[in-house]
């Protein structure tokens, strides 16, 4: 461990500060995309009751967008508590396969530096930790994943997220209804693109048709917010049945 | 300016949220995953995002369906802001002038 230690990119103290760096700058487009989204969330969460104080508090400590829109979206007031931490995990799941893609990168890292650093773990740092990871290992540095530009790249997400989540939630009370703008479709806008990103094929996408169809026959026959979990479960059925054709 | 249900959400969410992001770290580190264990996780996250957003697929205001149609082909060819931007525009839009 201390040999392992002793080879981290602080060791070399002059270019800790330039990769930190390098990190928030590789973020910063990635944000203008974030932050218009963040203020849509806040100005929602303040329609369906939540404070804003509430709000960053979910956003700071959950730190992952896709399912503080599900919650949202799902919200009523007092919440569904199983439900949101369900469909939370259920959304969240994706995680389990970013941590797995990551995990050979961080073999040389100690876990007292990987576990506060997971926390951090949200599709944007992920996806640009894992692609300089890789470009450098495919330079010949090592080690290839740089915690400090991880690091960078993630406190910038952080902070952009919280604080313009927590904007629109106190900007929320100002725009009124936002229905009647149309900023609801920001949701299956923001969830259309990310799905977009998922694609694969059709074939791969053919559970989530299944989801799909369930969920809006379930939404239209049964009420209350079951038509997700419906839907979702539905969905990974189908996925495992269809995996035998593969 | 803090309910306790609110509260108790809030971090029973950030909990399991963790628990994914950490999961996949200390589980599928030194481990391979079955081709069918591997489908069902690839497809997991799809499958949620759209049964959430599965109601405007069945809207009945014309208006609504429209813009979704718009917001889908968008959601195909551009990025997020783009992609989010039109989607709000075209639902704003149509229910102003249509229903």
């Amino acid at each position: 461990m201390s040999v392992s230690e002793a080879t981290l990119p602080e060791a070399i103290d002059g270019g800790s500060g330039s990769e930190f760096r390098r990190g928030v700058m590789s973020c910063l487009p990635v944000l203008l995309g974030t932050i218009p989204y963040a203020l849509v969330l806040g100005a929602q969460a303040t329609q369906k009751g939540l404070s804003a104080v509430e709000l960053p508090l979910m956003t700071g400590l959950n730190f992952a967008g896709g399912s503080e829109f599900a919650a949202i979206q799902l919200w009523t007031s007092p919440p569904h508590i199983a439900l949101i931490a369900a469909i939370t995990f259920l959304v969240n799941s994706r995680h389990f396969l970013m941590g797995a893609a990551l995990a050979p990168f961080l073999g040389h890292l100690p876990q007292r530096k990987v576990f506060p650093a997971l926390f951090f773990l949200c599709d944007e740092s992920w996806a640009l930790g894992l692609a300089d990871a890789k470009q450098r290992a495919s330079a010949g540095i090592t080690p290839a994943f740089s915690p400090r530009y991880y690091m960078g790249a993630a406190l910038a997400m952080y902070l952009a997220w919280v604080g313009f989540t927590a904007a629109g939630a106190l900007l929320g009370p100002m725009l009124g209804h936002v229905e009647t703008y149309g900023f609801d479709m920001a949701f299956p806008a923001v969830f259309l693109v990310l799905m977009r990103g998922m694609w694969k094929s059709v074939a791969a996408a053919r559970p989530w048709l299944v989801s799909l169809v369930v969920a809006a026959l379930v939404y239209l026959f049964i009420p209350g917010a079951w038509y997700v979990a419906a839907g979702a479960v539905s969905g990974l059925a189908a996925a495992w049945l269809m995996a035998g054709d593969a | 300016m803090i309910d306790m249900a609110t509260l108790l959400t809030i971090v029973l969410m950030a909990g399991v949220t963790y628990l994914t992001r950490i999961g996949g770290y200390i589980v599928l580190r030194n481990r391979v995953l079955s081709a069918r264990a591997t489908a069902v996780m690839e497809a997991a996250p799809g499958c949620v995002l759209i049964s959430v957003i599965a109601p405007a697929f069945v809207s009945r205001n014309p208006a609504d369906l429209l813009a979704l149609a718009i917001t889908f082909i968008a959601a195909t060819r551009l990025s997020m802001l783009p992609t989010v931007l039109i989607g709000v525009a075209s639902a704003g839009l149509f229910r102003h002038f249509i229903g």
